[in-house]
């Protein structure tokens, strides 16, 4: 078993190896009368992460996803299951996970807001061992890489959200880890900060880095993950590259039409028809927009308007399926 | 190599970074205002129900108001991780806990160093008592010893701090305590029989007593007892402090009671 393992991880098969992991909270509430509560966050999930990869963990809210980071990072014990970053147990090597791994987690607390951002560096520098020697250059490297140069000496209660993100992630990378856990870490940054940092998680795996990433941006997760587990509550319903996802809902086409006060009994007839997969109604502005999936090769275009006869219909387009219907399908 | 560093580095940036009181006008107020007027307080008491002598209340209440910087500041610099919500980020450090921990209390303790002594020096001024000259140098000693000690307790008022997300009540509740229990106002022969056990078990009480005798001209050999005593009350509590919060930081990965904000 030992050294089936070793050999494995010599090949750099998984850096990450999650096995059956789960997490249960358990919470009381009331001073007199007591009341326990148990949250299943984390119900058995598996998957592994190979060297160099970028893997992206999504799903909706309380799925599980920060539950199952903070087990990897070792700040919380499995209930079940095990999990190894580099060979090592996250629950009985700690300290060993710890020097090896960064975590960047989205947000505007976790600093401290009565110190300059360069020394909320220095401070997180000093924790993780860098060298002084190196540190110095390090964080300046840093600060260039996520656009805080020049505003490094101000305190951080003056930093606007986007800024303290970027700080997070320079936090995250100061002791040059080998695996870096990021969980939502674009949130609040504006579009074209977005954009630099993605181009920044993206230049982390050409370095060799393994990444994991949670996100609610399903563009981002389609641009930036070589594969995607799907998480909902606290399982995980579907694992595979985008392209993978996206096959999943069918290989067919996704036809939109706006509609304006639709009722319920139509949308039914809609998804009773032959050859559709799915159907949804989401709310666009004033409007709401039918979203309908289509087998491949049916043209059905004609048989959906047929049925919407007698409501107002706005504007129609079709379209390839996209990572957000892979994922609203899978989740729904 | 690496823990000095997180000892002495880490240390003082963490003071800064929680520890609110450092701007001045809340510092002078805090900690050098504030015990004047306690020492006036007590020694204004003394004179009329003639009790004690002026120099009783100058160095009992000087000593004893550095539990305010000590407890205070150690919870704040402790339990303060989690209002900012950086616990978590500490924990997920490689950092040795040792020096994560107790360097911060290097500073509140150096803090409540200059704080006792700023007291005694500017109290007896304003009062008009006086230290045998053979005094000076063992007494500095004693309030170093004395600040130790009273920073111990502030660890263990940390853990409970870092437990309960607040800190003030239980630094009004010790600080309150130490006021009578400590030998600083009431002569710890004068208290009943139980509170007088609990005084010989508090840090303060050997420290203001030695201090007192060393005042008087007594010679530094016939405090060492009382110096050695308040040292290791001193070490008792960092020891048990530090348990506590270690013991905390392990419960919490289990029952994940500190990464909650
Ligand atoms: N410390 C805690 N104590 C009790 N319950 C918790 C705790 N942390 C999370 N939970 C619960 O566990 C479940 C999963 O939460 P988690 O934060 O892992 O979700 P998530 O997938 O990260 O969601 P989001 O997308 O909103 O960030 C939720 O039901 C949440 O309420
Ligand atoms: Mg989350």
């Amino acid at each position: 078993m030992r050294l089936s393992r070793s050999l494995a991880y010599a090949r750099n098969v998984a850096v990450v190896e999650v096995e059956e992991l789960a997490r249960t909270y358990r919470t009381s509430t009331g001073i007199l009368r007591r009341r326990t509560v148990e949250v299943e966050a984390v119900r058995g999930v598996s998957f592994e992460i190979a060297k160099g990869e970028l893997f992206g963990l999504l799903g909706p809210n309380g799925a599980g996803k920060t539950t199952t980071i903070k087990m990897l990072i070792t700040l919380l014990l499995p209930t079940a299951g095990t999990a190894r970053v580099l060979g090592l147990d996250v629950a009985r090597n700690a300290r060993e996970v710890r020097k090896r791994i960064g975590y960047v987690f989205g947000g505007d607390r976790g600093l401290y807001e009565r110190l300059s951002g360069l020394d909320n560096l220095r401070y997180f520098a000093e924790l993780y061992g860098v060298e002084p020697r190196v540190q110095k250059l390090r964080i300046q490297e840093l600060l260039q890489l996520v656009g805080l140069a020049g505003r490094e000496r101000e305190k951080v209660e003056g930093y606007s959200r986007g800024m303290r993100q970027r700080l997070h992630i320079a936090r995250g990378l100061l002791h040059d880890p080998e695996v870096v856990f990021l969980d939502e870490p674009t949130i609040g940054v504006d579009p074209v900060g977005a954009r630099e940092l993605r181009a920044t998680i993206a230049a982390l795996t050409d370095a060799g880095k393994t990444v994991l990433l949670t996100t609610h941006y399903m563009f981002e997760a389609d641009a930036l993950c070589d594969r995607i587990a799907v998480i909902a509550q606290g399982r995980i319903v579907a694992q595979g590259t985008p392209q993978a996802l996206k096959a999943g809902v069918g290989e067919g086409t996704v036809v939109e039409i706006e509609v304006y006060g639709i009722e319920d009994a139509v949308v039914e007839r809609v998804r009773a028809l032959d050859g559709v997969s799915n159907v949804g109604l989401e709310a666009r502005d004033q409007k709401q927009v039918l979203v309908v999936q289509t087998l491949p090769g049916r043209e059905l275009v004609h048989a959906i308007l047929g049925h919407l006869h007698g409501s107002e219909v706005g504007r129609v387009s079709s379209r390839e399926p996209t990572l957000e219907d892979a994922y609203v399908a899978l989740v729904e | 190599m690496k823990s000095v560093r997180v000892f002495f580095v880490g240390g003082l940036i963490s003071y800064r970074a929680l520890f609110s009181w450092l701007n001045p006008w809340v510092y002078v107020p805090s900690f050098l205002v504030m015990p004047i007027f306690q020492i006036l307080l007590f020694v204004y008491i003394g004179r009329s129900a003639k009790l004690q002598s002026d120099s009783f209340y100058v160095i009992g209440n000087a000593l004893q108001f550095a539990a305010i910087p000590c407890l205070f500041a150690m919870a704040n610099t402790i339990a303060g991780e989690r209002n900012q919500q950086t616990l978590g980020y500490i924990l997920i450090t490689p950092a040795r806990r040792l020096p994560l921990f107790l360097g911060r209390a290097l500073p509140v303790a150096t803090n409540g160093f200059f704080v006792a002594l700023f007291a005694l020096v500017a109290g007896s001024a304003i009062v008009g008592t006086h230290v045998a000259a053979s005094g000076y140098a063992p007494i500095v000693l004693v309030i170093a010893v004395s600040a130790f000690a009273c920073t111990g307790l502030g660890l263990i008022n940390a853990a409970i701090g870092l437990v309960a997300r607040e800190t003030a009540v239980l630094s009004n509740i010790l600080f309150g305590g130490l006021l009578v229990l400590s030998g600083a106002n009431v002569p710890v022969h004068d208290l009943p029989i139980v509170l007088r056990q609990v005084s010989e078990g508090v840090p303060l009480t050997h420290g203001i007593a030695a201090a007192r005798k060393l005042a008087s001209g007594s010679s530094v050999g016939s405090v060492l007892g009382l110096l050695g005593a308040e040292a290791l009350i001193g070490l008792a509590y960092a020891a048990l402090g530090y348990a506590l919060i270690r013991g905390t930081e392990t419960l919490s990965r289990r029952r994940a009671t500190l990464e909650r904000a």
